[in-house]
């Protein structure tokens, strides 16, 4: 087909569309973490010692921490659906919040009486379940965003697809406190880190796959 | 006359709602900037498919222009991405044939392609920009390369692919262009 056939078939074919908006995006995937939050909630998956844990500072610094890398993730992965707009420096930022939260969290623990075995505080079998939860509870996000992208035009997949893996991660994460009975920094800092890093990883690689245009 | 990228914005905010004599105009004066564009990146034989291909991505993804910000960044990141794309896929078309006349001195596109492409290759490792030139810019064989170079078969296709990985990593990690 010659390129003034193309360009006539497709002005005779024109549809009109809505034109894409990052805060209409926003809302969808906020109604979306709402409803998950609202149904996890609601089928009694918080942790029974929900109003004990809200006076430590461990369940604020996951919760804080988690609930600004969910939000800073977002807006980055949303905004870089336009051609014009990188996700790079919304990823840095990502990683500077990162890097603090564990800052963070080593001094609440240095804080706190320690003594206990590395090992021990570990508690690996836990912390296997954590992640198993936290990635089922990261997959409505990673669908709403992957959709979301989908009807984008990201023009750096590799840099969306992992801000969207981010996102998804910390999200789920940020659910998953809700229900996780440890306070433990050092617990957190390893099982909440692999959990969130397999969740990346898997958005990184899988995502700009189904995503070409 | 040239059309400011504004012009162009209302036009593609017209065909947003459904005017298709906007959208034709639209179309017709992007495809001369988009030939122009990937004349000064591309090999000739390459430019046309790349310009329909982006016509069809504009339409494609035409919701994601936001009229209350200028056409030509968004225009130019889709060309961008679609030229990226392009130099990504010449990796998986080891045995493409490009003409010999890359660089005649008369066809001043093929020259400024030339040239563009000569920059970026310098970027690379000898080896590479070598098996490149030879292979995908001077259309010899796998075999051939190997001869003239001196790499077995196999180290020649690692360096074509290598080479045009690189390649599209240095200019997606360039400021955008035009």
């Amino acid at each position: 087909m010659s390129t003034e056939q193309l360009l006539d078939s497709l002005a005779a074919h024109l549809q009109p569309v809505k034109p894409r908006r990052v805060r209409s995006d926003l809302l969808v995937l906020a109604a979306v973490g709402t409803a998950e939050l609202a149904l996890f909630l609601l089928f009694g998956a918080a942790r029974h010692d929900l109003m004990l844990a809200m006076k430590l500072p461990s369940f604020w610094w996951k919760l804080g921490s988690l609930g600004l890398l969910t939000t800073i993730g977002a807006v980055t992965a949303i905004r870089s659906f336009d051609p014009a707009t990188s996700p790079r420096r919304g990823l840095r930022t990502m990683g500077y919040v990162i890097a603090a939260t564990l800052v963070l969290g080593w001094i609440i623990d240095a804080a706190s009486a320690g003594g206990a075995a590395l090992w021990a505080r570990l508690m690996w079998r836990h912390g296997i379940d954590c992640v198993f939860a936290m990635t089922a509870l990261s997959i409505p996000a990673i669908v709403a965003l992957g959709v979301l992208m989908r009807r984008g035009a990201p023009t750096d997949r590799s840099g969306s697809a992992l801000a969207v893996g981010a996102t998804s991660a910390t999200w789920g994460a940020f659910v998953f406190v809700f229900n996780c009975p440890h306070d433990d920094p050092l617990y957190i800092a390893t099982w909440y880190a692999i959990g969130c890093a397999i969740i990346a990883l898997a958005g990184r690689l899988l995502l700009p796959l189904i995503n070409r245009w | 006359m040239t059309p400011s990228g504004d012009d162009w914005g209302a036009l593609m905010a017209a065909a947003q709602n459904g005017n298709g004599g906007a959208y034709r105009r639209l179309l017709g004066e992007v495809r001369d900037w988009l030939a122009r564009f990937y004349a000064r990146r591309l090999p000739p034989p390459l430019v046309d498919d790349a310009v329909q291909e982006t016509l069809v991505a504009i339409h494609e993804k035409r919701h994601t222009y936001d009229p209350e910000r200028p056409f030509k960044p968004w225009l130019a990141a889709v060309a961008r991405y679609k030229w990226i794309d392009r130099l990504r896929s010449m990796r998986r078309h080891a045995t493409e044939e490009l003409p010999g006349d890359l660089s005649v001195g008369d066809h001043e596109s093929a020259v400024t392609s030339a040239i563009v492409l000569a920059q970026l290759l310098v970027q690379l490792k000898p080896a590479q920009q070598e098996a490149i030139r030879l292979v995908k810019l001077q259309g010899f064989s796998v075999e051939e390369a190997s001869a003239r170079t001196g790499q077995s078969e196999s180290l020649v296709k690692v360096n074509i692919h290598r080479g045009l990985v690189k390649l599209a990593a240095i200019v997606q990690s360039q400021p955008h262009v035009d």
